[in-house]
This record gives structure tokens, sequence and C-alpha cells, in this order.
């Protein structure tokens, strides 16, 4: 597998899916599987509370995750006691999330268990920092969950894969395009080092940049509301940073603005961006730019052509539609399996 | 009472205790629930135990070992449900099991670090037994299972289902998985109850782990405010509480980031009533409002905001303050203060010892029935040897009770329109004793340096006597 020396080097990975049942488990399992035979010691979790055994949108199963002997993982504490296999709890997490208490335990066997994780990225962050202070861990592995990128985020994990699956849009144009959105944003261009090194530390509120590139308060707090977006623009001028989220009202506006061409807004990193493509494709037409404080590295692609309804879409094709938009690897993940 | 009901009646009280580095709500609600002791021995003893924590936590050279210990404090997790689950003898599961054999490795940390530092108190119950009955393997770690050793049984069905393939024979695991859940319920259960017996010694831990954690934060309170251990005075009526340089943290706090210093006052008050005048803005609600807080601070095992401190106990402390209204019962600020000192009055009948402070009673009346009831109150108080101090703008009432005045103001410094925040640099707040019988007259001029009206001040000057 040619990721494998990358995830090993970077030390911490995460799956994220367009949507559900886009195979994002499988891809897990497959990644697992081979830093096993690598003899990498691995920790797992899963972001959120998508933690069901039954997938309640679709009524299908949802794949439990398969633990090898030797992995740690992170779970809430009444899944963990329903767990049919031998492990040992190592530490009772010190904060609790609305499923209850959180625990982390080694396999002492294989066996397979639902993983629900910490539910927020600052404490996914936090997680992903102090595993391997406190365990003999080399990679930690974290299971995104339903059409959320942010534990992708280059602020929990060192690199990603994007898991693309028939069930999120049986059309296969739209699911390349949509693959290439992500794509696009995740390789948005990184904003200049002495920018970054301003910026770094601000993560509220809006702020100017002025040509010489020192950073301005607008006192605005945020920008949700285009009446907001404009009293911005006019104090502040055409370069704004924005560390929140970048919604797709915010975009628009600066999209439709006079100044379009000329405008610049830096963000954080791709996780950032709530805008639909089609007005993220139109600010960048009029020659607007939007550059990323973090960069992500995305690893590859992972297709699934099986729809949770039986459907099932031509591996290869899926693959060379999706490849012909992105320039990273692209794998059907149970292809390689078989 | 405890604890939270006093800080409810004094505000200083409630601003140190969120002064202070506690580690999380389980820590503050022993904090909450701590009773107002009026033991002299045991205060004492509880000021020798505050008195270790101080030099440890101003010595240099214990600094490693109290981060160490402050870090452990965080570690502890609120396991109380959990106890009361082994109290009430219900079975744990493997998660609330782990939880007590950490807890058990934590206590015997605790009490190692303790030692280093040389602090000698709390000590925890030692927990052997816990370790004997969760780590069975002796592995000696904190981390926890339901350990083949426990059960011969769990051991062999563990051992023939590792031989399955879940995916072929789901029946055969599936049988021999529900044997194993039978097995380890029953190991949970032998398990919860061995550790059942020893919920008292559990109990007691994480009640004293709190208690300790309390000491220090309370011992760093103390080198913050640059507080002193107070001195007890004992039993009879006849103590006098006595106070040096005395200080009001949340004022002092709050006067210092204005730019200001808290002038620090000092007072003795014997079990008599004491009148205390002054002229507007010298501080005598600060006064009332700090000799409350210390007294209760004393009575709370905490050290005192003052350079010196001697207190009588007492059973309460009355705080009238008089601003109080409760508009949904109905009640003036007059009705609310009159129902107050109802209150004191039936303590007084009752033979409760206590300390009464009153800021201005009846002053939101008739100054003919105000003073008039003022008087009464004085007399109660003096009848029943009550420690009192009772602020009030009335004169010339023919008390022969003890008097107190602030200092006051030296109007004749300032030029130009007085600054409100900058008052008390115009202002001498010391008590001093005042034999006369009138009050300082001080009303109108210092209304002239607020930058009153001048026409309004000369025709308020025409109607006075």
């Amino acid at each position: 597998m040619p990721f494998t020396d990358q995830i090993i080097r970077y030390g911490s990975l995460s799956v994220v899916g367009l949507g559900k049942n886009t195979g994002k488990t499988e891809c897990l399992r497959y990644v697992m599987e081979k830093l096993n035979q690598r003899q990498k010691a691995i920790a797992v979790t899963s972001i959120g509370i998508d933690g069901e055994g039954v997938d309640r949108v679709t009524a299908t199963p949802k794949p439990e995750i398969f633990l090898e002997k030797g992995m740690y993982f992170t779970t809430v504490a009444s899944y963990y006691t329903s767990k049919r296999f031998k492990a040992e709890i190592c530490e009772v997490l010190p904060y609790t999330t609305v499923l209850g208490k959180m625990v982390t335990a080694r396999a002492l066997e294989k066996g397979k268990m639902i993983l629900a994780g910490p539910s927020d990225t600052s404490l996914l962050q936090k997680w992903v920092r102090e595993m391997p202070q406190r365990y003999p861990i080399d990679v930690c592995l974290v299971d995104g969950a339903i059409s959320r990128l942010s534990p992708a985020s280059p602020a929990v994990t060192e690199c990603m894969i994007l898991a693309v699956g028939a069930a999120y849009s049986l059309n296969m144009r739209i699911l390349a395009q949509k693959t290439r959105f992500v794509f696009d944003t995740i390789h948005l261009p990184l904003a200049g080092e002495s920018l970054r090194s301003k910026l770094e530390n601000i993560t509220h509120g809006i702020r100017g940049i002025t040509a010489r590139g020192d950073i301005t308060d607008p006192g605005v707090e945020s920008a949700l509301l285009p009446a907001q977006v404009r009293e911005v623009l006019g104090k502040c001028g055409n370069r704004i940073y924005i560390p929140g989220a970048v919604s797709n009202a915010l975009l628009k506006t600066l999209g439709e603005g006079k100044e379009a061409g000329s405008t610049e807004l830096y963000i954080r990193d791709f996780s950032r961006i709530f805008a639909e493509p089609r007005v993220f494709y139109s600010f960048l037409d009029k020659g607007g730019r939007i550059f990323q404080l973090f960069s992500t590295r995305l690893l590859a692609v992972c297709v699934n052509p099986f729809s949770p309804q039986g459907y099932r879409m031509n591996s290869e094709e899926l693959v060379n539609s999706i490849h012909k938009e992105v320039n990273v690897p692209v794998y059907d993940i149970k292809r390689m399996e078989g | 009472m405890n604890f939270a009901r006093y800080c409810e009646r004094i505000d200083g009280l409630s601003y140190l205790a969120g002064k202070m580095e506690l580690t999380g709500s389980r820590v503050r609600r022993y904090l909450m629930q701590m009773p107002f002791s009026t033991d002299r021995d045991l205060l004492e003893t509880h000021f020798d135990i505050l008195q270790k924590a101080f030099e440890i936590i101003s010595d240099q050279k214990t600094k490693p070992v109290l981060m160490q210990l402050e870090h452990l404090f965080s570690r502890v997790h609120d396991i109380q449900g959990t106890l009361v689950a082994l109290k009430e003898k219900r079975i744990l599961d493997e998660v609330e099991l782990f939880e007590i054999k950490y807890f058990a490795a934590l206590c015997s940390d605790a009490e190692k670090l303790c030692r280093q530092a040389g602090f000698s108190y709390e000590n925890m119950y030692p927990l052997q037994e816990v370790f004997h009955i969760l780590d069975p393997d002796n592995t000696g770690t904190v981390s926890f299972y339901l350990y083949d050793s426990y059960s011969k049984t769990l051991a062999l069905v563990r051992r023939q289902v590792a031989e399955i393939d879940p995916d072929r024979d789901p029946t055969g695991w599936n049988q021999l998985q529900d044997i194993i859940q039978k097995e380890e319920l029953a190991v949970r259960e032998k398990l919860s109850l061995q550790l059942s017996a020893l919920y008292p010694a559990l109990q007691e831990n994480f009640d004293r782990m709190a208690r300790m954690e309390i000491w220090f934060a309370k011992a760093k309170l103390a080198l913050l405010y640059n507080m002193v251990r107070p001195v007890t005075v004992p039993g009879d009526q006849s103590g006098v509480l006595s106070l040096d340089g005395m200080v009001n943290p949340a004022i002092a706090d709050h006067l210092e980031n204005a730019g200001g210093t808290f002038q620090p006052v000092s007072v003795t008050l014997c079990a008599e009533p004491c009148l205390l005048t002054g002229a507007n803005m010298s501080g005598k609600t600060v006064v009332l409002k700090t000799l409350a807080l210390i007294q209760a601070l004393t009575q709370f095992s905490f050290f005192v905001p003052a350079q010196k401190a001697s207190i009588p106990l007492v059973k309460d402390v009355f705080l009238v303050i008089g601003d109080k209204q409760d508009q949904y019962r109905g009640l003036s600020s007059f009705a609310a203060e009159m129902l107050d000192l109802d209150r004191i009055m039936a303590n007084m009948n009752a033979g409760t010892k206590m300390l009464v402070l009153a800021d201005e009673p009846a002053r939101t009346t008739n100054p003919a029935e105000g003073a008039a009831i003022l008087c009464a109150l004085v007399e109660y108080l003096e009848k029943h040897s009550v420690m009192s101090l009772i602020s009030t703008h009335y004169g010339d009432l023919g008390l022969s009770c003890r008097k107190l005045r602030v200092a006051g103001f030296q109007g004749n410094q300032v030029q130009g329109r007085l600054d409100p925040l900058r008052m008390n640099r115009y202002m001498n707040y010391s008590l001093i004793e005042d034999k006369g019988g009138s009050v300082p007259l001080e009303a109108l001029n210092i209304a002239r340096l607020l930058g009153v009206d001048g026409s309004f001040i000369d025709t308020a000057k025409k109607y006075l006597k």
C-alpha cells in the first residue's frame, strides 16, 4: 500500500467521508490492517455520536470497527461495557460527553465494537496529542462522522483520506465534482510566512490586513449576515482574515462585491469552508483569492461503488472519473482487499 | 448553617470562594458544605493544619512536591456515585471497578507526596486490600479488566471462544459469549461485594482527598491576601474582638484595578453595642461587611485578611445592610429590615451568642420613629450583651453606649470637582473613639465637592437649623 509509509511518518490520520456509507469504515479497517502488518501500535477513535449499530438514516447495519490485539481505542463507557471481547481499561477520561463517560482501553484479543469518541474538535485534538504521550503508540486514527470534515483539519490530524461512495450520489459526475470541490479547498494556496505567524494565534472575530501586512481589528465578532460582511469590507478593505466558519452567505457577498476581483480572504484551513461549490468557484472565477494558514495532506481518495440500496457502480469507471478530477491516488478499497 | 448559606449572606465570602483554586465541582461541593464551627478546639486544630499547609506552599523547597500533589488532585475523578453504589451493595460495572482501583492508586500516591512535603494531616487509609481484589495477578498497573484468574470457568470459556470463528459458527460463538457474560456478571458481583466491605475507608479517603485540596487552596488564598491566623478567644461572654489593619479583599482588588489602595482599618468590639458614625462615603458599610467576613472566615477555618486578629466565637453572624427588598413577597426595604431585626431579637431572647452588624437601621422611615427604633435596638443589644456595631447618621440620641467615628473627610485638600472614585484619597478611614453625641455634618460639603448644583446646596443650607 503506497500510503502506509506516509501514515506512519505523519503519525495521525483521519478518514472522512463525503456522506454516510461512503466506505469510510472499510477504508479505516484497511488502513489498520496494513499498519498491523507493519507491527505498528495503533490508537483509534471516532468523532461524534453517530454510533448506532444500525444507521438511522438508511436502516442498514453500521459497521463496527475491527480491533486487533494490542490496539488502543477510546469510546463511551456504555458501549465499552457491552463489548464481547477481552480488553483492559487504561483510563477514564476527565471529561464526559452527551453519551457519558469516555474510556480508553487496550484490546487483549481481537474483537469489534462501535466507537464513539470525543465529540468536538478541541477534545479530539487533545486526544491525538496526548495518546502517544501516555501509551506506546505509533499512529492515531480518527474515524470521521457523517459529512463532517472537521477531524481532517490539520489542527487535529497530520493527514487524511477522503472516502467517496455511491451512497453520496449515484450520479458519477456529481460524485466526481463534489470530490473535486473538497480537493480544491484542501489545495488552496498557503498564506505567506509572515502573515501566517501574525494570524495563527487569532482564533476569534474578524481581522483586516493592510497593504503593508499589518493586522487591524474592525471590532466585528462575526460575518454571517451580508450587512456585516459589507461593514467589515468597508472598515478593513479587501484583505480579510476569518478564523471561524466561512459561510455560504459570506462568500456570496464577497463574490457579489464590486471589488470581488481584488478581494483576498484568509482562512485557517479547508475544514472551515461551509459554502456551496457554486458560490466558492464563482468567487474564484471573479478573481477573488482564498489563502489558508494551515495545509492538509490528502493522501488518497478511496471510493466505494456500493450504495446502501444495493446498487453497484462500475468500479473502474468510478475510479477513473474521480482520478481525472483530483491529483492524488484513487483506490477502490473493496477491490484492493479482494 | 453551611458555607453556601453564608456565601449568600456575605458577598465578600463568595468572592473569596471564587478566588480559591479548586480542581472542579467535586471539591467545590465539599467547600460549600463546610459547617460553621463554634468549637474552639476543632478550629485551633484546623488552624494548625492550615498553618502547616501555609508553610509548605511558602517553602521553595517543597514546590516540586506540591506541584505533583496539585496535579494529582486534578486527576481525581468524581466517583461519589460509584461509592454510593458500593454502600448500597449494587453490582459495579467494569468501568466503575477500574475507577475504584484508579482512585486507590491515587490515594497511595497522595500519601507518599504528603509525607515528602511534611503534611501529616488528612492521612489516607491504606487501601492495600483494594489492590488485592482488583489486581489479582500482581501486575502493579492501574489498568483493569476481568482477569482470567477470577474464575476458572471464565478462563476456560474464553479460551474456547478464541478457537471459534464467529463468522463460520455464529451460534456456537454466541452461546459461549453468553456463558462469558454470565460468568463475568458473577465475577463482578463477587468483587463488588468484597469491595463494599471497604466502602467506609474508600469514602473517607474520597472526603479527605477533597479536604486536603481545600486546605492547600485556603493556604494559597492566605498567601495571596496576606492573611493571618486568627487567635480564637476562649468561651465566656466577655471576649473582645480585636482586629488590627483589616482589609476587605473584594473591595481592595476593585480599588487596585482602579488604581487605588485599600486603607487597612483597626477596630475592637466588646460584648455590647457600639455605634459607628461618619460622613457619607466614609466606609462605614465596608467596616461592617469586613467584620462579618472576618468572623465568618474564622469560623469556617480560614485565615483572615488583617495584620492581627483576635476573635471570640459566636453561634451566628447577622449582617443587616438594609438594602434588601423583596418585591416578590411584597416587602419594602423597611419591612425586610424589620423582619431581619425581629429574627435578631428572637435569637437574643433565646440567648444565642452572636455578632450583629447593622448598617443604618431604620433609615428608610421618618427620622423621629427611625431614631426610636435605633435606640430600642441598642437597648436590647445592651441588655443581652450582644457584640454589635451599628452605623447611623442619627445624632444626639442620648445613648450612653460606646461610639466610634470614622476619622473622616479631609475636604480642604480637594481642589476642583471631586471624582467619586478618588474620594478615598481624601478620606481617613481610621476609627476613633467618640465621646460626644453629635454626628459629623458633612453631607452638604461632600455634595458640593461632587459638583452638585451650587444654588441647590445654598437652598438646602437655608433649611439647616
